[in-house]
C-alpha cells in the first residue's frame, strides 16, 4: 500500500509537470475529504463523502456541504466524471483498478502512522491537485510546531468515550507531543476509572466527540471519576479533529499550546506532590507514582 | 406446468434481473450516455456488470448449497448461514486480511474456504450427519457464535482504527466497487461448485427414503457428505472472500425451489441456484434505490426481507414427521 | 439357470457373525429372532449397507458393480422405520424406485391410485407404510429384502400384502422378510429362518420351525393349545453360532 501511494506519488510528480491541474476532484473517504477541503481550489472540487457534511464529524462541514456528496463509493462519483479520486483504504473494494480502468487518475493514500506519514500525504495531494503553495503553507505551519516543541512534555492522557485513549507511540501521541503533551502508554489502548482514581495524570485531554448524544460510551465520559479527575487538569479538545489526525488538527495543538503555557510550571508540580503524598498513603510506601 | 417449463421461466426471470441490474438506475446512464458514450460503457463494463455478476453468482452459489445442505441433512432449516458457514468462512477472510493485507486475493480465499470448511466439519461433528432440527439450530448457533465471537475479537485486535472500519463493512456483505477480476475470482469457483452440486441431485433426492435405502440404491452417503461439505465451503468461500457474509438467501431459495419441485430436495439444486440469483439481484437493486446517503449494506437488505419469512416458517413447520 | 441369491461370509461388525445365505429358486423367505438379534443387520449385509464383509452375488452379479438403475433391478429393501424427510406426494415417493409405468402398478396394486397427488405427510401411519412398500416393490426387482413390512398395517391389508409377496414370487422375484408375527410367517413362508444374537441359528420349512425347541428356546414362548404363552420353565438361551 505505501509502496504504491509512494510510486503513485512520484508518477503524478512527473505528469504534473506536464498535465494542468485537475479540473474535477472527488473524495472518497473523510480524512482525504479534509485534505482536499485545505487545499483544494474551490472550483477543482466536485464532491466529497457525506461525513464531510456532518457538523459533528468534521470542522470543515461548512465548505464541505458546497459540493455534491457521496456515499464513499467510486460507482456514486462515475458519473461526475472525474479526473481525480482521492481515496484512503477501502479493504476488499478495487476501486483504484477500477477508476484507472475508466480514465480517472486516484490517488490512494496509505492509513497515516506518523507525522511524516500527514506531511508526506499533503505533499502528495498539493502535488497532484496543481496546489503545491497550498501545501506549502499547511506543511510551513506543521513545521512551525515542529521546531518549537515544547522541551518540557507533560504527563497526559488522551480520553475518549468509553475511557478509549491513544497508543503512546502512535500519531495522535506525535501530535499531542507538539504542545507539549506526553501522552502516556495505557495497556490496551483503554483507561479504566481506576487508573485514573489511582494514578491520575497531570492533564487530561478530553475529546468531546459526539459530547451530548446518548451512548454507552458518553455515559462513562459523565461518571464522576472520569468528569473531575483528582490531582489533574482536564482540558477539552475538539475530536472531531483527531478522528483523522490530518493537518486539520494544526489548529487545535496551536490551541493547546497556548493553553498550556498558561499552567506555570510549579504549580503543576506542587498538585502532582499533593496528589503523590495521598497515594503513597493509600497504597503504601512500596508504590511510587510516576513524574508527570 | 412441467419441471422443464419451470426451470425456463426462473432462468427468464434470472436474466431479466441481471439485466435490471444493469440498466438501472436508467437516468443516470442514458445521461452519461449522451455527454460521455465511452465512459458510459466503461461505467457498465467496469462497475456495474462486476456487481451483477457478482450478485447472480453469490446468490446462485446460496441457493445451490442451501439445497444440497437441506438435502443431506434432511431439514428445511439447514443453510449455510444457519450452520455458520459463511460465519466461518468471514472469520477465515478477516484473519488472513489482517495478516496478508485486504487486496491478496487467492490468500483471502483460501483463508475464507478454509474457515467455511472448518464450520462445517466442527458442525458434522456436533450434530451428526441426520441430526434433528433443534441439534442442529443449536450446533449451527454455537458455530456461529464461536465465529462472531472470533471474528469481534480479531476486530477488537484490528492493526489500525482504519482496518476496523474495512473489516466491518465487509463483515455485512457488499458488492459494491468490486472489479471484473474479482467477480471472476468469485464466480469461477461458484460456477464449478455449482455444477458439481447438480451431480448429486440423485443421491440426494433418494435421501429422502433414508440413508439406508440410499446405500441400497448404490448411493455412497459417506463420500456424499464429503462431497457436499468440501463443495459448499469451496463455492461459499470464495465468494465470502470477495463480498463478505450475505445471509438467508441460502434459507429460502432452496425453500422456494423444493416447492417447484414437489419436496425433491436433490432436483431443487438447480431452481435455488436461479432463485438464489435472483433473490440477490433484486436485494441489490434494493440497495439502490434506497435513498440514503450511505451504501445500505446488502446483508441488511437480505435479513429484513428472510427474517420474517424464517419466523414464518418456523411457525409453519408441522409438517415434520414424528419428529 | 444361476443361484438367485449366493451370500458368503458376510457380515457386519458388532451386529452379524460371518454368515452364509442362499436362495436357489425364487421363494418367500422369513426371518425371525428376537429384538436385537440381527435380522436388520442379516438385510442390511444383503442390500450392502453400511460397508458389510463378504460377497453377495444376485443371479450371478455383484450389486456393487453396478449403476443404480440396474441395481434397482437386482435388489430392493424397505427399512423398519418409516421415516420420510421430505412431505413429496405418494406418486412422486413411489417414483423414487422405478419409472413412471411401474410405478402406476405398484401403485394399484397397493390399491394406492387415489392418493397419488396426496402429500405422504398428510396420510396415516397405515397408508404410508404402504406407500413405502409400493416404492420398493415398484422396480419388479430379483430380490426382494423387506424389514418388517406388515408393521403398521391393518389385519386385511397384512393378509394382501403377504398374497401380493407370494404372486411375486410365483413371478420369478426372491422376497427375504424380516418379521415378528410368527403366525403369519408361517403361513406364507416357503422357508422360516431364525436368527439369534446375530448368528443364524436354525432353518427350515414353516411347520417344523415353530414346533422346534430351538425357536422357542431363542424367544421364551411356547405352543399350548394352539396359541403361544411364555415358557413355563426358564429357556436355554444361546445356540451355537449358525
Amino acid at each position: 500500500m505505501r509502496a504504491f501511494a509512494f510510486a503513485s506519488a512520484i508518477s503524478l510528480a512527473l505528469a504534473g509537470a506536464a498535465e494542468a491541474a485537475p479540473r474535477r476532484v472527488v473524495s472518497l473517504n473523510l480524512c482525504t475529504d479534509e485534505l482536499l477541503l485545505m487545499l483544494g481550489d474551490p472550483a477543482q472540487i466536485v464532491s466529497v463523502t457525506h461525513l464531510a457534511q456532518q457538523p459533528v464529524e468534521t470542522r470543515l462541514w461548512r465548505e464541505a456541504r458546497r459540493y455534491r456528496r457521496n456515499d464513499g463509493s467510486l460507482v456514486s462519483v462515475a458519473g461526475l466524471r472525474p479526473d481525480l479520486v482521492l481515496t484512503m483504504g477501502g479493504g476488499a473494494r478495487d476501486r483504484t483498478r477500477i477508476a484507472e480502468r475508466l480514465g480517472m487518475r486516484v490517488l490512494d493514500l496509505p492509513y497515516p502512522g506518523s507525522l511524516a506519514d500527514i506531511e508526506q500525504a499533503v505533499r502528495e495531494v498539493s502535488t497532484a491537485l496543481g496546489r503545491e503553495r497550498a501545501g506549502g503553507a499547511v506543511l510551513a505551519r506543521i513545521g512551525r510546531l515542529k521546531r518549537a516543541r515544547p522541551g518540557r512534555q507533560v504527563d497526559t492522557i488522551w480520553l475518549g468515550g468509553g475511557g478509549r485513549t491513544v497508543a503512546a507511540s502512535g500519531l495522535a501521541a506525535q501530535w499531542m507531543a507538539l504542545a507539549g503533551l506526553r501522552q502516556r502508554a495505557v495497556a490496551g489502548d483503554r483507561v479504566s476509572l481506576e487508573q485514573l482514581l489511582v494514578r491520575p495524570p497531570a492533564v487530561i485531554l478530553r475529546s468531546d466527540y459526539r459530547q451530548g448524544q446518548y451512548s454507552s460510551e458518553q455515559r462513562w465520559l459523565s461518571h464522576p471519576l472520569a468528569r473531575r479527575v483528582r490531582g489533574a487538569r482536564t482540558i477539552a479538545t475538539d475530536g472531531r479533529a483527531w478522528t483523522c489526525m490530518g493537518p486539520a488538527l494544526t489548529d487545535e495543538i496551536e490551541r493547546l499550546r497556548g493553553a498550556l503555557n498558561v499552567i506555570p510550571a510549579r504549580a503543576g508540580t506542587q498538585e502532582n506532590q499533593v496528589s503523590k503524598r495521598r497515594t503513597s498513603a493509600f497504597l503504601g510506601p512500596g508504590l511510587r507514582r510516576d513524574d508527570g | 406446468m412441467r419441471a422443464v417449463t419451470r426451470l425456463l421461466l426462473l432462468a427468464l426471470a434470472m436474466l431479466a434481473a441481471f439485466a435490471a441490474s444493469l440498466l438501472l438506475p436508467l437516468p443516470p446512464l442514458a445521461a452519461l450516455l449522451g455527454a460521455d458514450r465511452s465512459l458510459a460503457f466503461a461505467l457498465l463494463w467496469e462497475l456495474r456488470l462486476p456487481r451483477a455478476a457478482l450478485a447472480l453468482a453469490y446468490g446462485a452459489m446460496l441457493g445451490a448449497s442451501g439445497a444440497a445442505i437441506q438435502g443431506l441433512f434432511a431439514n428445511p432449516l439447514a443453510s449455510p448461514d444457519l450452520t455458520g458457514t459463511t460465519s466461518g468462512a468471514a472469520l477465515g477472510a478477516v484473519v488472513t486480511a489482517y495478516l496478508l493485507g485486504f487486496s491478496a486475493p487467492l490468500a483471502l480465499a483460501l483463508g475464507a474456504v478454509g474457515g467455511a470448511l472448518g464450520a462445517l466439519l466442527l458442525l458434522l461433528a456436533l450434530a451428526g450427519p441426520r441430526a434433528e432440527t433443534a441439534t442442529l439450530l443449536l450446533a449451527g448457533l454455537a458455530i456461529s457464535a464461536l465465529a462472531g465471537a472470533l471474528t469481534t475479537l480479531a476486530l477488537a485486535l484490528a492493526p489500525s482504527p482504519f482496518a476496523f472500519y474495512d473489516a466491518y463493512e465487509w463483515l455485512m456483505g457488499s458488492l459494491v466497487d468490486r472489479s471484473l477480476e474479482q467477480a471472476a475470482f468469485a464466480a469461477a469457483p461458484a460456477l464449478v461448485a455449482i455444477l458439481l452440486l447438480l451431480r448429486l441431485a440423485r443421491p440426494l433426492d433418494s435421501l429422502t427414503l433414508g440413508e439406508e435405502v440410499a446405500q441400497s440404491f448404490g448411493h455412497d452417503v459417506r463420500r456424499l457428505r464429503v462431497e457436499i461439505v468440501c463443495l459448499t465451503a469451496f463455492g461459499v468461500g470464495a465468494c465470502v472472500a470477495i463480498c463478505g457474509a450475505i445471509g438467508f438467501v441460502g434459507l429460502v431459495a432452496p425453500i422456494f425451489a423444493r416447492r417447484l419441485t414437489g419436496g425433491h430436495p436433490g432436483r431443487a439444486i438447480l431452481p435455488a441456484a436461479l432463485i438464489g440469483g435472483v433473490l440477490l439481484l433484486a436485494a441489490d437493486l434494493v440497495v439502490r434505490a434506497a435513498p440514503l446517503g450511505r451504501t445500505l449494506p446488502i446483508g441488511v437488505v437480505t435479513a429484513l426481507l428472510g427474517a420474517p419469512f424464517f419466523l414464518w416458517l418456523v411457525a409453519h413447520m408441522r409438517w415434520r414427521l414424528g419428529r | 439357470m444361476t443361484t438367485l441369491l449366493k451370500a458368503e461370509g458376510i457380515a457386519l461388525a458388532g451386529r452379524l457373525h460371518p454368515t452364509d445365505f442362499a436362495m436357489e429358486a425364487p421363494e418367500l423367505t422369513c426371518l425371525v429372532g428376537p429384538n436385537g438379534s440381527g435380522k436388520t443387520s442379516l438385510l442390511h449385509a444383503l442390500a450392502r449397507i453400511g460397508w458389510p464383509a463378504g460377497e453377495v452375488r444376485i443371479d450371478g452379479l455383484r450389486p456393487e458393480s453396478l449403476p443404480p438403475a440396474r441395481r434397482s433391478r437386482l435388489l430392493s429393501y424397505l427399512p423398519a422405520s418409516r421415516d420420510i424427510a421430505w412431505p413429496l406426494t405418494a406418486l412422486d415417493l413411489v417414483r423414487l424406485g422405478a419409472g413412471a409405468d411401474e410405478a402406476d402398478e405398484a401403485m394399484a396394486a397397493l390399491d394406492l391410485t387415489s392418493w397419488a397427488d396426496r402429500r405422504v405427510d398428510r396420510l396415516s401411519t397405515g397408508e404410508r407404510s404402504r406407500v413405502l412398500i409400493a416404492r420398493a416393490l415398484a422396480p419388479r426387482p430379483r430380490l426382494l429384502l423387506l424389514d418388517e413390512p406388515v408393521a403398521n398395517l391393518d389385519p386385511l391389508w397384512q393378509l394382501r400384502l403377504m398374497e401380493r409377496l407370494r404372486e411375486a414370487v410365483a413371478q420369478g422375484q426372491g422376497a427375504v422378510v424380516a418379521m415378528h408375527d410368527l403366525d403369519l410367517a408361517a403361513r406364507y413362508a416357503d422357508r422360516l429362518v431364525l436368527i439369534d444374537a446375530g448368528a443364524i441359528v436354525a432353518e427350515g420349512a414353516p411347520e417344523a420351525m415353530l414346533g422346534s425347541e430351538r425357536l422357542q428356546g431363542v424367544f421364551g414362548i411356547e405352543r399350548v393349545e394352539g396359541e403361544w404363552r411364555p415358557l413355563s420353565s426358564p429357556p436355554r438361551r444361546g445356540g451355537e453360532a449358525g
